[in-house]
């Protein structure tokens, strides 16, 4: 469980995560969402004590970070993937940090083999490609087995190889009952691991809701018809609340009304369809739609400031 | 868990609890650091043989006539490359804080160990031992090594037994000691490998020097009490003469760790990292 209440940060005079409430529970994955700059990575280094807020707090199942005896079984993270010196071994990186703990050397083996890095292990990490990053992060935050889990964009770099192993990596964290917060920017790749969302936008939490319950709420479906009658129905079906536009000659996508209706417009006018489908609002859809507004503001004001 | 009961909620995960973040677990990880650089050994291999190989070629170097005798001049030529050589340890001091602040590593650092203040003072506790131990044996060497040289000239060798030379080899070692501390603690104020460098080079080790020749006296009277100039009477192998006594070298040597050490401290807890 992690809570975040009232969390506030400023750098100097930008403030970069706003009186920031909610919390992360065990047992699903939660994804973090947001536009660049929205404070997600702030919000996750407050909660490892590695950035001190300005007001509020952090807190991983009712402590302080530093109040832990043992942090790196409390909370595994991952912020940025080359917190690694690059001139050390992947191994020695991880032996290093296991020893403050009284990890064994075993346990540093098995998290290399779990991440895959089992044959470049002993190479300097400077050479490492931001997918070999990646998962010795991902290594460094599952050494201490911890309970709770934060990854700050996980998947960055990794092939699709990469995604697919995490994606069931995280689940299964999950399904054991720990906590898994990960931040990302590929919202599609969120809708596939994460079960719960939480959405800032310039620091502001924007949604705090099931993914299902995300895209439902602010994506908008849309109905697309492939029809060679195309142009005669997209004239019956106009009206107001409707749109209907073409991106193709036979196709049309049409929003504001359902499919049940679009069929039953053409049969009426005995026009002939080959394709009739509603398209689910994506994540990206529903979270472009949520964000504007932020992402806009902040455009106008830095415009103005200049 | 033995039960397989299945909800919807899995029980709650009860981490490792076996692990724990100790102080000994802090010195080991610090040691581990510092010999998994090829730095480490890049720079420990330059102080060994600049300050053997430097005080063994200035050493026999010395001619016989200018040769003018004494123990104090006798440690002074072969310690000629220890000095030389605290230039390195004190720049792999530096390096210890700072290249982890410069490849970032020290997110993963401080993420193990929260409290942060603990980090510091296994560094310098590290660090400060693999400088006592390695220069205890190289000022000793060198020692034997110049003074068999010395031994042929008219200069002539001083020994073990001989008034203060054993005091001011000690003294050597403590001071070596003292700057790596010193520097490491700089790096820990400005997280920085250049500007930690350049301060502890300009600062610390030129700055003094060039102080004596201001035109102000009050300047050449604090000089002695500069940090860098404060373990010069351990070096002595006769102090009477010096501004410090033996005994105000060491105690500055700890007022300026004190404040190195108070500083870094107060912006390690106080600082983002």
């Amino acid at each position: 469980m992690i809570e975040i209440e009232h969390l506030t940060k400023r750098y100097g005079k930008k403030t970069a995560v706003d009186d920031l409430t909610f919390a992360v529970k065990p047992g699903v994955v939660t994804g973090f969402l947001g536009p660049n700059g929205a404070g997600k990575s702030t919000t996750m280094r407050a909660v490892v004590g590695l950035d001190t807020p300005t007001s509020g707090l952090a807190r991983v199942n009712g402590k302080h970070y530093s109040e832990f005896r043992s942090p790196l079984t409390e909370v595994g993270a991952l912020l940025e993937a080359k917190s690694v010196h690059a001139g050390r071994s992947a191994y020695k990186h991880l032996l290093a940090l296991a020893r403050t703990h009284g990890i064994p050397k075993r346990r540093v083996t098995e998290v290399i083999d779990l991440v895959g890095l089992h044959e470049v292990a002993g190479k300097r990490v400077g050479g490492f490609s931001l997918g070999m990053g990646q998962r010795l992060g991902i290594a460094v935050a599952l050494l201490g087995d911890p309970a709770v889990l934060i990854l700050d964009e996980p998947v960055n770099g990794l092939d699709p190889d990469g995604v697919k192993w995490i994606r069931l990596l995280l689940k299964g964290l999950a399904a054991e009952g720990r906590t898994v917060f990960l931040s990302s920017h590929l919202m599609s790749e969120l809708a596939q691991t994460a079960e719960h969302l939480v959405v800032i936008g310039q620091g502001r939490l924007l949604a705090d809701t099931t993914v299902d319950a995300f895209v439902s709420g602010n994506g908008q479906a849309r109905v697309r018809v492939v029809s060679p009658d195309a142009a005669r129905l997209a004239e019956h079906l106009a009206g107001p609340g409707i749109s209907v536009s073409s991106p193709e000659r036979s196709v049309l996508e049409v929003t504001g009304t359902e499919a049940a209706v679009v069929g039953q417009t053409a049969a009426a006018h005995g026009l002939v369809l080959h394709e009739l489908r509603t398209d689910r609002g994506s994540l990206e859809d529903a979270f472009m739609q949520l964000t504007a507004d932020a992402v806009e503001y902040r455009q106008t004001t830095e415009g103005a400031n200049r | 868990m033995t039960a397989a009961v299945m909800t919807d909620r899995p029980a709650a995960y009860t981490p490792p609890a076996q692990y724990k973040l100790s102080t000994a677990g802090l010195l080991r990880s610090e040691w581990t650091k510092l010999w998994s650089l090829r730095s480490t050994w890049i720079v420990l291999l330059c102080a060994v043989v600049f300050s053997a190989g430097l005080g063994a070629i200035i050493a026999s170097s010395v001619p016989d006539d200018q040769a003018i005798g004494g123990a104090a001049s006798a440690i002074d030529f072969s310690m000629a490359g220890i000095a030389l050589a605290s230039v390195f340890i004190a720049v792999l001091g530096i390096l210890t804080v700072t290249g982890e602040y410069s490849t970032g590593s020290i997110r993963s650092t401080m993420s193990a160990a929260p409290k942060r203040l603990s980090v510091l003072w296994a560094k310098a506790a590290v660090y400060g031992a693999v400088v006592a131990v390695l220069f205890g044996a190289m000022v000793f060497l060198t020692f034997f090594l110049t003074q068999a040289i010395f031994s042929g000239t008219g200069l002539g060798g001083v020994s073990l037994s001989d008034d203060g030379v054993l005091r001011a080899l000690l003294g050597y070692t403590a001071m070596i000691v003292y700057l790596a501390l010193l520097a490491l603690g700089i790096g820990a104020i400005l997280r920085n490998s250049a500007g930690s460098i350049g301060f502890y080079i300009g600062v610390i080790m030129i700055l003094p020097q060039l102080a004596t020749l201001l035109p102000w006296n009050w300047v050449t009277d604090v000089t002695p009490y500069a940090p860098g100039n404060v373990p010069n009477t351990l070096l002595m192998v006769d102090p009477a003469g010096a501004t410090l006594s033996v005994g105000e070298s060491w105690l500055w040597m700890g007022i300026w760790l004190v404040v190195t050490y108070g500083l870094a401290g107060v912006l390690l807890k106080r600082r983002d990292v």
